[in-house]
């Protein structure tokens, strides 16, 4: 069976940086994985500047070269055409979606989209962030999307990140999952809090080790 | 009306976002703006943000309406801001200089982008002329250039505060870089921290029949006379020059027993201070000095630098803009002074540390009188 | 009301005003004023006043008032109302400000149907600057930019702008275009485009013809005639749009 994922989420949420990690973890496992940049409001941390590397590590990549992109921000986000049909590859297909106000109506752009059963989108919550920052908040927030097929406590303050946030963040996500039913998929936290955290699962979530790619991706 | 921001928070957030909140800490009450890369994210999140916290929002045909349409709302007695850069930057010099001339305070975010023209949008350093200096005027005007998103909510609430203060135009300049990247900052409300905010005053429209109950406020920016110009100007500009020591902010970093002081400002300085930590670490004595605002300039704090060490190497992503303001401080003082210009392009803490290095090795080559 | 030789809401002390001999910007500053006093608006109402002559104006009325840039009324009186609902804002300027350099700000506002009330008033050229050809300079007509006369075919025809502004706005808005010569419809107009505005139906905007004696070189004779012959055969007089609630007159 195929992995069709989306990872949704606010600005500076983390959902590019977990889309990444988890691409990579599936073509460590030797699965064909597509990765697909559909962030149309965001044009600075993007794939982009990551998608020779990805390309280097296996992964294969749908993202614009910063040099073909005349014109960006001032023409707006143009869709590539490959985008639209990469449901038709072969393999996993991983969507890094940056969606605005729009909401999720972006998967619209995506040919055979809501119709392919094996879609899971994942929401990727770091409570950092005002507008997803309480367990009320992150409800109204989850509301705009017609399916959420689970949650990613993925709570940091960039370089600044210590347990105290992740562990605060597990537990308004698990308050969140309670309400509301949507499972939670996974705490994410970078690869140094294993020592700390040292196992599987952190605070009854499974814990997914994320290595940070998007610092090198500013434009 | 819920309380925006109820405590102290860490949060995690983009530069954009940043100005939008600190406006709210502020107290502002109503943004005009004009889509423009890269502050569009203001206007996203403003709109957003409006009316949960009963804010309100005029999208304009233009930044020349966007920046008399501010003008209009502060007269009007409220808290008006604007967002804009590079060529819309150029149109809000017009409605700047009427704010300047009929000292209405106003507080509009520059995040400066590649230019002249359209250029790219993304980061420079190239709108410190324009911000500082632009308008057919004296440059009458606040300029704060920030660092961090720290003090970009710091400075929003300064700005706000300074603009109705002293009822001078007041800018906030970051660039696209600030716009864009991603850090944490907390999160306040001013009076919570016993900062006093300055409540806006109405204008036009206040209460009462003009001419009947209180004279009529008639206000102007043309003049027929010189002379009478000339009355109105003088007093203004001694004003300007009369408050600056108290809006003047600076920050100085490793300068107490530095033989070489790198200016910078903005995002930029980050990079000057990488460097001197690095090469601290190798021995080498050398100090960053950032002016935090470009108008009025820290003279007497960089001249008072000077006297430590009168070898400077000035770092910015323009052609010497800020070298500009930085000659002009130093008048009459001998000098030198290295250059790392790079208009339109990030520049390096690795880049700085070779600059440092080439010159312990050839001497510095510029000599300033 | 008629004891008062001037509006009520005309500042006395500002009085002999300063426009020229034969100028119509002092008639119709006098409608509106009527128009302000009739309708009991004056605690309400607050003026902003372009470049070129309507700059005259900006101590004109014991209104709040505010002299603006070149063609940057609109947006400065939108800024305005935008933060005080409450205000009755009137926009006042030129055909230049009007119809050329702040053309924009007319089109958007009127569009966005801004419930503020635009007064343009129409004559023919740019008077402050020295008597240049404007957007609504008649066809052969002698400025200092077209000493030859105006040739339509290099530089356009007269601008037709209350037609235009009556085509882009939304229902809700009041258009019309008065004449120095027919000053109690003029005032009608005015008490019609401000009720519209206080009622809060949507945007009003009057072109006015009016005169300009010192730069047309004309004598009273020829002034009255060029406005009342040959303004008025491009610029059709009358009520162009009229919302709903002011059918009933």
């Amino acid at each position: 069976m195929n992995i069709v994922e989306a990872y949704v989420g606010e600005y500076a949420s983390g959902k590019s940086e977990n889309a990444v990690n988890r691409a990579l973890e599936l073509v460590e496992q030797g699965r064909r994985v597509t990765l697909v940049d559909l962030d149309l409001v965001e044009p600075f941390y993007t794939l982009r500047p990551l998608k020779k590397t990805l390309e280097s590590k296996g992964v294969r990549v749908i993202a614009w070269e910063t040099k073909e992109t005349f014109g960006l921000g001032e023409a707006g986000y143009v869709l590539k055409p490959e985008m639209r049909w990469a449901l038709r590859r072969e393999g996993d297909i991983i969507f890094d979606v940056g969606y605005g106000i729009q909401g999720i109506k972006i998967f619209n752009l995506i040919e055979g989209l809501w119709e392919n059963e094996d879609l899971k989108i994942y929401v990727v919550v770091n409570i950092s962030r005002p507008m997803t920052s309480s367990v009320e908040d992150i409800i109204t927030y989850l509301s705009s999307f017609k399916k959420v097929d689970g949650l990613i406590n993925n709570s940091h303050l960039g370089e600044q990140t210590d347990l105290d946030i992740i562990q605060e963040g597990a537990c308004i996500v698990g308050e969140v999952s309670r309400l509301t039913q949507i499972p939670v998929i996974a705490s994410t936290m970078e690869k140094t809090f294993a020592a700390l955290v040292g196992s599987e699962s952190f605070m009854g979530f499974p814990v997914r080790y994320i290595e940070r790619y998007m610092p090198q991706t500013f434009w | 009306m819920e309380k925006p921001i109820v405590e102290e928070k860490r949060v995690f957030m983009t530069g954009n976002e940043v100005v939008a909140w600190g406006a709210i800490a502020a107290q502002a009450d109503i943004m005009y703006g004009y889509p423009i890369t890269p502050q569009n994210e203001i206007m996203h999140y403003w709109t957003r943000l409006a009316p949960k916290y009963q804010k309100k929002f005029l999208q304009t045909e233009d930044e020349l309406s966007a920046g008399f349409a501010t003008i209009g709302g502060v007269i009007a007695g409220k808290k008006a801001f604007s967002a804009t850069a590079g060529p819309g930057n150029t149109l809000f010099q017009e409605p700047v200089s009427m704010a300047e001339m009929m000292r209405i305070p106003m507080v509009v975010v520059i995040q400066q982008r590649g230019g002249p023209s359209t250029a790219t949008v993304i980061y420079s350093q190239q709108e410190v002329n324009m911000t500082t200096y632009g308008g057919n005027g004296e440059g009458m005007r606040i300029v704060y250039s920030t660092a961090s998103h720290q003090e970009l909510f710091d400075c929003m609430i300064k700005a706000f505060n300074n603009a109705w203060k002293y009822r001078f135009p007041t800018f906030v300049l970051g660039d696209g870089y600030q716009a864009k990247m991603r850090e944490p900052l907390v999160m306040y409300d001013p009076q919570d921290r016993g900062i006093e905010l300055i409540e806006p005053e109405i204008i036009i429209g206040k209460e009462g029949v003009p001419g009947r109950d209180r004279d009529p406020v008639f206000l102007r920016n043309a003049y027929s006379m010189e002379e009478e110009l000339y009355d109105v100007l003088m007093p203004t500009i001694e004003e300007y020059d009369r408050i600056a020591p108290e809006i003047t902010e600076y920050h100085s970093f490793s300068c107490e027993d530095a033989d070489l002081i790198i200016v910078a400002h903005g995002i930029v300085s980050r990079a000057a201070v990488a460097a001197v930590e690095d090469l601290r670490k190798e021995g080498v004595k050398v100090g960053v000095f950032r002016p935090v605002t470009l108008r009025p300039f820290p003279e007497e704090a960089l001249r008072e630098v000077a006297g430590i060490t009168p070898n400077f190497l000035v770092v910015e992503s323009s052609n010497g803009q800020m070298a500009r303001l930085f000659k002009e401080a130093l008048f009459g003082m001998e000098v030198k002074m290295d250059t790392i210009f790079k208009p339109g392009v990030g520049i390096t803490s690795e880049e700085i540390v070779q600059q440092v290095k080439n010159i312990a090795d050839s001497g510095i080559k510029t000599t300033i009188k | 009301m008629e004891a008062t030789v001037m509006p009520r809401s005309w500042n006395l002390e500002t009085k002999p005003h300063k426009f020229c001999p034969g100028c119509g910007h002092g008639l119709v500053l006098r409608a509106l004023g009527e128009a302000i006093d009739e309708l009991d608006i004056q605690d309400r109402s607050v003026f902003g006043c372009d470049i070129g002559c309507s700059l005259l104006a900006w101590d004109f009325f014991n209104l709040d008032s505010v002299q603006t840039h070149h063609g940057r009324t609109v947006p400065v009186v939108v800024g305005l109302v935008r933060a005080n609902p409450n205000l009755i804002g009137i926009a006042y300027m030129g055909d230049g400000g009007g119809y050329a350099i702040g053309a924009q700000h007319l089109v958007n506002s009127a569009n966005r149907n801004d419930k503020i009330l635009v007064v343009l008033v129409n004559n023919t050229n740019y008077g402050m600057t020295g008597g240049q050809m404007a957007p609504t300079t008649l066809p052969d007509q002698v400025t200092e930019t077209t000493p030859y006369g105006r040739n339509i075919m290099e530089t356009g025809a007269p601008t037709q702008g209350a037609e235009m502004v009556t085509a882009i706005t939304p229902e809700g808005a009041y258009v019309a275009r008065g004449t120095v010569a027919k000053m109690n419809r003029l005032k009608k107009m005015f008490k019609r485009a401000l009720l519209n505005v206080a009622e809060g139906n949507g945007f009003s905007f009057i072109e006015i013809l009016s005169t300009c004696p010192t730069n047309w070189r004309t004598n009273a004779r020829d002034t009255w005639k060029f406005l009342e012959e040959d303004m008025t055969k491009y610029f059709k007089v009358g009520e162009l749009k009229v919302p709903p609630t002011l059918k009933e007159e």
